[in-house]
């Protein structure tokens, strides 16, 4: 048994015979008493999410899992491909245990894949990602002064996001993955 | 072979994505217009508080934030600092977790109607999500006042903050709840009623509630007090379906977790306390305040000496605080007038409005902010 201070994104817990993936976790102080760790966390079998809290100190039931770095190669279907850098084996895994994330990832870029008896269970991104813009519309006189200080843009992988009017077609940015957000230009 | 050991370093993993880039909040304001407009609405909240409270005829009050002696709550930890005079003597002084001991010092030397915006700080918090280790409070107190009193002045802020911004209805996760009509007001026994179908007053006793938590599936440990059974049942029951369409007050608290509130007057099994919730989080706890000087400082002791057991930092209990309650709180007057006072989160406040995605937005220069620049 493991103490709920080792609840991280990512971990397998053993919760009622069934595995779940953790995919976030807070702490919190009810009131002025004991500390508790909040998680939400979705089911390996079903993809069906609970939020389950323990008190800090409880022991938790957490599985070991493999963490290993990987590229993403491409999609399958409704499965995304990544590859072991070490043994170039690759392992498939079902959007639906990726989550909203899936949209972020792009060819050829690192992450870390945790693997559960040899099944990928879950997928860390990097905080942020570099994409190069493909499609920019120009920014247009009188732009700022209506107020319209952002506009959508086109990334290399099809994601579409908000950035401010100054970024052209061809120019490499970071985009924040906590938050879907234009972060600087790369 | 790249393994990462995931229960050895959780901290290096993160390190490992961050690549050296750098979070500037000051940035992200220039660039970032959602940010930017979340940044503006904390200030202009904190003005809107400043109105209400002054309209009210409330009084804002200055306290020190370096107390030498802070609250003993046994969970909370207080950061510890050193004073030095310019003889290079060393005291002792704490960055307070909360303005409530200095306020009630100013409630005994005769203002009635108090209120404070003020940093406070709480050591070993997470950096992030519904929490920073520095953040916003706003407490208010009522001497003479009722527990009643307190819960529509903060029924009336919320509507004055809604009539200010625009805002009838607050988007919160995937909620629409209305401040604008009247809000609900709950005890905690009707609530389980509610929710669970149980009644709270046979499950007051530790040995009673333990049978039920087990019932319920969840797991007992050997040291686990009466408030940790009962979170155990109501966080993972109750709280996350609290004031999904509009704001509720949950009051009267099992008299096991009183803290520095008063026992009710019709049933002291309960405790003069609320707490206000929003889809889920708690955003405000409010007491009926326990003004009985001798009771205060038998509670404050047995506070101390759980700290002592639990490993945490120990000080003295505010001899100060305790001849203040002493004297009258109302001033002058011996436990014949009640008082009554609140802190509210305006961090989190912040962040109901705004529609921000982690407490982290709504403050420039989060802990999180800030340590990610070293990195």
């Amino acid at each position: 048994m493991s103490s709920t201070n080792e609840i991280r994104k990512g971990v397998v817990i053993r919760h009622q015979n069934d595995l779940f993936v953790v995919v976030e976790f807070q702490h919190i102080n009810p009131g002025k008493g004991a500390a508790f760790v909040r998680t939400r966390m979705k089911s390996l079998a079903a993809g069906k999410v609970v939020e389950i809290t323990y008190k800090v100190g409880e022991s938790v039931d957490i599985v070991e899992v493999e963490f290993q770095t990987m590229q993403y190669l491409y999609k399958n279907g409704a499965n995304y491909v990544f590859m072991n850098m070490n043994d170039y084996e690759q392992v498939e895994m079902n959007g639906d245990l990726i989550g909203d994330e899936a949209k972020y990832l792009k060819e050829g870029i690192e992450v870390i894949v945790g693997l559960f008896e040899e099944v990928p269970v879950s997928v860390q991104l990097p905080k942020k990602i570099t994409y190069k813009v493909v499609e920019a519309p120009p920014a247009v006189k009188g732009d700022s002064a209506s107020g319209n200080v952002t506009k959508e843009i086109t990334l290399d992988n099809g994601l579409k996001i908000q950035a401010p009017i100054f970024i052209k077609e061809g120019e490499e940015i970071l985009v924040n993955i906590e938050t879907g957000e234009y972060s600087a230009r790369a | 072979m790249t393994t990462v050991n995931f229960f050895k370093s959780s901290r290096d993993l993160s390190g490992w994505f961050c690549c050296n880039l750098h979070m500037s909040t000051w940035l992200d304001l220039k660039d970032n217009p959602r940010l930017k407009g979340i940044y503006d609405t904390r200030l202009k909240i904190i003005k809107s508080i400043r109105e209400f409270f002054w309209s009210q005829d409330f009084l804002e009050t200055d306290t020190p934030i370096a107390a030498r002696y802070p609250g003993q709550e046994p969970y909370l930890n207080p950061m510890r600092t050193q004073i030095h005079n310019p003889s290079g003597a060393a005291f002792d002084f704490f960055l307070h977790t909360s303005p409530e001991f200095a306020m009630k010092k100013l409630l005994a030397a005769g203002y009635k109607k108090i209120f404070q915006i003020c940093h406070c700080f709480r050591d070993e918090e997470e950096f992030g999500g519904r929490h920073n280790p520095e953040f916003t409070m706003i407490e208010w107190y009522r001497a003479p006042g009722e527990l009643l009193e307190i819960a529509d002045d903060t029924e009336n802020l919320f509507k004055y903050l809604g009539e200010k911004l625009g805002v009838k209805k607050i988007n919160y996760k995937d909620f629409k709840i209305d401040i604008s009509g009247e809000w609900d007001r709950k005890s905690m026994k009707e609530i389980w009623k509610i929710f669970i179908n149980v009644n709270l007053d046979d499950y007051l006793e530790i040995e009673k509630i333990k049978i039920l938590v087990k019932e319920r599936g969840f797991a007992v440990c050997e040291n686990d007090a009466y408030e940790d059974l009962f979170y155990k049942i109501f966080l993972n029951e109750i709280e996350p379906k609290l004031g999904l369409e509009k704001p509720i007050f949950i009051y009267d608290y099992p008299a096991q977790m009183c803290s520095l509130s008063r026992l009710c007057d019709n049933d002291k099994r309960y405790a003069e306390r609320f707490e206000l919730y929003f889809g889920g989080l708690e955003l405000a706890n409010a007491f009926g305040e326990l003004t009985d000087a001798e009771c205060q400082s038998r509670r404050l002791n047995e506070d101390k000496k759980l700290r002592e057991k639990l490993g945490k930092q120990s000080y003295p209990v505010d001899k100060d605080f305790i001849n203040a309650l002493k004297s009258g709180v109302p001033a002058g007057e011996n436990y014949s007038k009640k008082a009554a006072g609140i802190a509210l989160g305006v961090d989190r406040v912040v962040l109901l409005f705004s529609g921000a995605k982690d407490i982290n937005e709504t403050i420039f220069q989060s802990a999180k902010d800030q340590t990610e620049f070293d990195e």
